[in-house]
């Protein structure tokens, strides 16, 4: 299909005698979203790191139709002594571009901040700001909120929907929580236990303006989802 | 203040043994010791002593850095330089002062390349090896992070390589400084020409315990206070990088 922006077929991974990924096959097509669900260990980082071609040693096969990446990974990876500026220059010299998605990610002010002049979320928003730079044409989410509090990670999440009705990127996100899921995927994917399936592919029907945790189709299908999650 | 009883207390214990050992050729008093002192501070020798181990010191310290940081960053970023590198090094490491002298009078005699050179190959392995080992803990979060937006390899360098480098540069620099008087000293007393080890060599001539003692604070304190200056300075510079992200 031409809108495929990354296809996988019998992926397969294994850390020597260890398997990890046992015949991974998925498809995800231009401006779709998709959230991986799975146990821990069962491979979900090492897939995201094959994909940003950052792990070449694998069986099967891996097309990736895309130029730009944008990864948001679990801990900020700020480099410490530089500025926030300067941390995001790093990747992209487009300054126009770095103060648009300061601004639309609150962060219009810190930019001569030293990382560890600033809170957790703020440095994970900055961890965004950087994926979002590079103008990505699929955005890489490695469990991003895992260390923020409640109010944080839903206004982040608020922001990064907000970003992708502008921007369309493609989205691949790894979490644990099927509310995060919900809030941000067109598609949730179950894995289950090392050596690791995909053992369902759950599409999320809900419009834009559904996404809220206190909406009752969104109960429903959390409901749902914790029910296939805990089969597995 | 507690230094300053710290002091207090090493000055008594120091004034009580050599009551009680009586052997003023092996422990002369506190009082012999700075009356001695008192007639170096007025004494031109002792200043051009002081001033000819200090450049000597810091043309050690510069050319240590200057060899030691390059070829220790190549050793940590590469392990084929490493493993090159790494038995020369070693063996520089191991080899004694001793040696050392024996072929440095006999290349440039009684003078002030002897203990500049000892100095030297007696502290470059430390900057070398601290340098390398500054490089192979960057963070490869760090390197990964920066593979996947595809930054080039001179700015993966520039920024974090050499970032990750300074806090170890200047621990070098703090060890170096610590250690580099003792160094020089040693070597002026056995090859050189000039200096505070040149001092104690005549003194140890003369027999005058209490000279010898009085260098050897000045010694001492030339270091600490090389340290001091050097940690105060350092500190202001290295705010940034003692944070953790």
């Amino acid at each position: 299909m031409a809108d495929t922006i990354l296809r996988v077929e019998n992926l397969k991974k294994d850390f020597g005698a260890l398997p990890v990924i046992d015949g991974w096959n998925l498809e995800l097509v231009k401006e779709e979203r998709i959230a991986m669900i799975g146990p821990s260990g069962c491979g979900k980082t090492t897939f995201l790191k094959i994909i940003a071609d950052l792990d070449r040693n694998f069986l099967g096969n891996v097309e990736r139709n895309f130029e730009r990446i944008g990864f948001v990974f679990q801990e900020p990876r700020l480099i410490p002594w530089i500025s926030v500026m300067e941390n995001l220059t790093f990747v992209s010299s487009d300054e126009d571009k770095i103060i648009f998605f300061l601004k639309a990610m609150r962060l219009e002010g810190f930019e001569n901040y030293l990382p560890s002049q600033l809170s957790g979320g703020m440095k994970q928003r900055v961890n965004l700001v950087r994926a979002l730079i590079v103008d990505p044409e699929i955005l890489i989410l490695d469990e991003p909120f895992a260390s923020l509090d409640m109010p944080v990670k839903f206004a982040i999440i608020e922001d990064i929907n907000a970003l992708r009705n502008q921007k369309r990127f493609a989205i691949i996100m790894i979490t644990h929580d099927t509310k995060e899921a919900i809030s941000m995927a067109d598609r949730v994917l179950i894995l289950s236990k090392r050596p690791s399936k995909i053992v369902e592919d759950v599409k999320i029907n809900l419009q834009e303006g559904e996404r809220d945790i206190s909406n009752t189709e969104f109960i429903k299908i959390e409901s749902d989802l914790m029910k296939k999650i805990f089969f597995y | 203040m507690k230094i300053l009883l710290g002091i207090l207390i090493f000055l008594i214990a120091w004034q009580v043994f050599s009551v009680v050992l009586n052997v003023p050729l092996i422990l002369p008093s506190p009082y012999l010791t700075f009356e001695s002192l008192s007639h170096l501070a007025v004494q031109l020798d002792t200043y051009q002593a002081i001033l000819s181990t200090v450049w000597k010191s810091l043309l050690v310290l510069l050319t240590v850095i200057a060899v030691g940081i390059p070829i220790g960053f190549f050793m940590g970023i590469s392990e084929s330089v490493y493993e090159i590198f790494r038995p020369a090094v070693t063996v520089v490491q191991a080899v004694p002062v001793i040696s050392w002298l024996a072929l440095v009078i006999f290349v440039w005699g009684i003078g002030w390349k002897g203990p500049v050179v000892i100095g030297f190959l007696s502290l470059l392995p430390i900057s070398i090896f601290t340098t390398a080992s500054g490089v192979r803990s960057t963070d490869k979060n760090l390197i990964e992070m920066a593979k996947v937006y595809r930054v080039p390899k001179v700015k993966i360098v520039k920024t974090i390589y050499l970032g990750s480098l300074v806090p170890f540069i200047f621990s070098t620099v703090e060890v170096i400084i610590g250690d580099v008087w003792k160094v020089i000293v040693v070597a002026e007393y056995l090859c050189g020409s000039s200096g505070i080890g040149v001092l104690i060599s005549w003194a140890r001539q003369y027999v005058d315990v209490p000279k010898i003692y009085a260098l050897t604070i000045i010694t001492v304190a030339l270091g600490i206070a090389s340290e001091r200056v050097a940690k105060m300075a350092f500190r202001k510079i290295l705010g940034k990088w003692q944070i953790p992200s």
